[in-house]
């Protein structure tokens, strides 16, 4: 890059973003092409539900390996690379340090990324392991955590070589995500994969693990990334902030124990399901936190702020929502039905997802030192993402009702089941191809922008609101 | 927050104590269940399935059919699974001892099957609902395969409209074991601790 080109931004960008501008907008890169793909996997699998037929001639796609493809695509590909993306510039800023160990962030995002990819090919041709969030097969398990150990190397060299003692939330947040996962994924593999629990400890494990999954990597890489951004937009330290360590600590204490819930009235012991019960009512005290903490975004201004302000919005809106679902009286009614998906809905797309685009939004343009290349594909993409999402959790939920009133009453058949499903689910389909819409507009706008084929660099220093010496006192 | 120790300590010590008490803790409850033996029988509950019915359980898995089928059946009181005809009792831990991977599924698109084998016997028709579907299930054909009629036709080939003369359909090795899992799914058996609970009436209440 020219002179020329650095000086145009010297308020904020630093030596930290652009010699970590390769490797991150790789994982970034990479992270939107998964969400196009499994963009496209919940298309047909949203088809699948009101037109059975549609691909159910290919042994690759039927509804079941559709779902877990979806599912893995969205979560190992998507947030997986876009959360440690953000969250290793993240520890690399807050760090004070340029980032090191580079080489082996490149190295982890292709492996990882090759891992993912073997995975989902496993899965299609019926390799699956059949466990939610953990669907990939055997073999191509313990190459994840080797890869996901090589991309954490920077983040572990960031963070232990940060200039100041002190941490902020975000720092404890993408620490927490990055170092817990390894050794949550390798004690699922241990229990459900290499050595197998018996009978139906299998499904309270699998239940164990797709909770910590949330609760110890997905919402603490959103939230280092929403504690990071926010001061940044509003200029201002983050109110109540004393209570943020309480809050932080919850989410990882007790968030792993809320599990249990999805399987109320089933074959387990009876305290599992109890257990999750209490352990929601605790874990609201955190959502309640993050909300005190960040009620500054919803008078914020900025490009990605309105994603980050849905985004928070929706982490509060699930958390409350989970707490009530975990109720024996609303389970009855809402257990099996497709309120558990758009509950899902909310709280991987909704929450994490938004705040993630809105954390590309602001990150982006500081590391490649220029502007986004348009305008109005951002604008077309907050309008098109927000549309979706709202449609489609509203459709999920109205076919959810629908379908938990039909099965508690033994009279309705099957068939009546499904035709009062049927228009709900054809909204839920036009809202994946508006998704799907939406996020072929980010990913031209991020290739446009990183490849330099549009953008101009005049317009950068107008996005930069912080100087570099705020870093610490927003932080 | 300064202390970085003090931070990775509580992280682990998060995850571990986790694990420790749902994992491990459900494990040391369940994981040495055995079979219940029944004297009046002579039989030891629940029972084996056959190899194919086995290897059926694997086709179940990998086609993903838990996506939208569960085979748990709650109590009486909680869902209208009883009233549906799903089952008579609750399903219970040791109901899935035997299973290498249980499927108890968390979604009802379609019916509960824990107790398909009790209310379906007919082979012939789950072949014909695997291959053609319906209006609410999908049929997968690429678990048949059409050949000529080599002497006798096959008697589980399914009836297929405009079929060439001198062609059958006959289900694959997986379909095989595949509705022969689906046949062995029954859980007739009541086990003590299947039984639903029944308060104890008050005094007063029990003289009326």
């Amino acid at each position: 890059m020219s002179n020329a080109q650095t000086n145009a931004a010297p308020a904020e960008v630093t030596a930290i973003d652009t010699q970590a501008r390769g490797p991150l907008l790789l994982l970034l890169g990479s992270g939107l092409v998964w969400l196009a793909v499994s963009g496209v996997l919940a298309l047909i699998t949203a088809i699948q539900l009101h037109s059975p037929q549609f691909l159910a001639d290919c042994f690759l796609f039927t509804h079941g390996r559709a779902q877990a493809l979806r599912e893995t695509a969205f979560v190992y590909g998507w947030l997986a690379n876009a959360g440690l993306g953000l969250a290793l510039w993240v520890l690399g800023r807050l760090g004070g340090e340029p980032l090191r160990g580079l080489n082996w962030v490149v190295v982890g995002t292709l492996a990882w990324n090759l891992g993912v990819t073997c995975g989902l090919i496993g899965i299609a041709v019926g390799d699956t392991t059949t466990f939610a969030l953990l669907q990939m097969p055997r073999y191509v398990q313990p190459f994840l955590v080797f890869s996901y150990a090589t991309l954490s190397i920077a983040g572990v060299l960031a963070w232990s070589g940060r200039r100041a003692d002190a941490m902020y939330a975000s720092q404890w947040y993408a620490v927490a995500a990055i170092f817990l996962f390894p050794w949550l994924l390798m004690a699922a593999q241990a229990v459900l994969l290499w050595w197998p629990v018996r009978g139906v400890v299998q499904p309270i494990a699998a239940g164990w693990y797709a909770q910590s999954v949330w609760s110890l990597w997905l919402a603490p890489l959103a939230l280092a990334i929403l504690y990071y951004v926010l001061p940044k937009v509003t200029g201002r330290t983050l109110p109540t902030y004393d209570w943020a360590p309480l809050g932080f600590w919850t989410l990882i204490f007790v968030g792993t124990w809320t599990g249990g819930r999805h399987l109320i009235g089933g074959p387990v012991p009876a305290w599992i399901p109890t257990i999750a019960v209490v352990a929601h009512s605790l874990v609201l005290f955190h959502y309640l936190v993050v909300a005190l903490n960040c009620r500054g975004l919803l008078a914020a201004s900025g490009t990605g702020v309105g994603f980050m302000r849905f985004g928070l919005v929706a982490y509060v809106l699930f958390g409350a929502l989970e707490f009530l679902a975990s109720f024996r009286g609303i389970a009855a009614h809402a257990q099996f039905t497709f309120i558990e998906p758009a509950l899902q809905q909310l709280g991987l797309y909704g929450a994490l997802s938004m705040i993630f685009f809105g954390g590309i939004y602001y990150a982006v343009p500081r590391l490649t030192n220029r502007a986004w290349a348009s305008g109005s594909l951002i604008g077309g993409h907050r309008a098109l993402v927000m549309t979706g999402i709202v449609i489609s959790i509203l459709a999920l939920i109205v076919a959810g009702k629908a379908q938990g009133g039909a099965l508690l009453d033994p009279k309705v058949s099957f068939a009546d089941l499904f035709d009062r499903v049927r228009g709900p689910l054809l909204a839920h389909t036009a809202a994946q191809a508006v998704l799907l819409a939406a996020n072929l507009l980010l990913l031209v706008n991020f290739l446009r922008s990183a490849c330099c084929f549009g953008g101009s660099t005049e317009a950068a220093p107008a996005l930069f609101r912080t100087s570099a010496t705020e870093e610490a006192h927003a932080s | 927050m300064k202390n970085g120790p003090l931070l990775f300590t509580g992280l682990f010590l998060a995850l571990l104590i986790s694990f420790g008490g749902l994992v491990l803790g459900s494990h040391g409850q369940l994981g040495r269940m055995a079979p219940y033996f029944d004297d009046g029988d002579g039989t030891a509950f629940p029972q084996r399935v056959s190899g194919l019915a086995a290897r059926g359980q694997l086709v179940y898995a990998d086609l993903g059919c838990a996506s939208c089928h569960t085979q748990q059946v709650r109590r009486p009181d909680f869902g209208s699974d009883k009233a549906r005809g799903w089952g008579e009792r609750q399903s219970v831990a040791r109901d899935y001892i035997h299973q290498a991977r249980p499927q108890i599924g968390a979604a009802r698109i379609g019916p509960d099957l824990t107790n398909l084998g009790g209310r379906q016997k007919s082979e012939e028709a789950l072949f014909a609902l695997l291959h053609e579907g319906s209006a609410r299930h999908p049929g997968y054909k690429f678990l048949f395969e059409t050949r000529d009629v080599a002497g006798e036709a096959s008697p589980r080939a399914v009836k297929v409209a405009g079929a060439a003369a001198g062609r059958e359909t006959v289900p694959t090795e997986r379909a095989r074991a595949l509705v022969a899992y689906l046949l062995s799914l029954n859980t007739a058996y009541d086990y003590p601790e299947a039984k639903p609970f029944v308060p104890v009436a008050k005094p007063a209440e029990a003289k009326k």
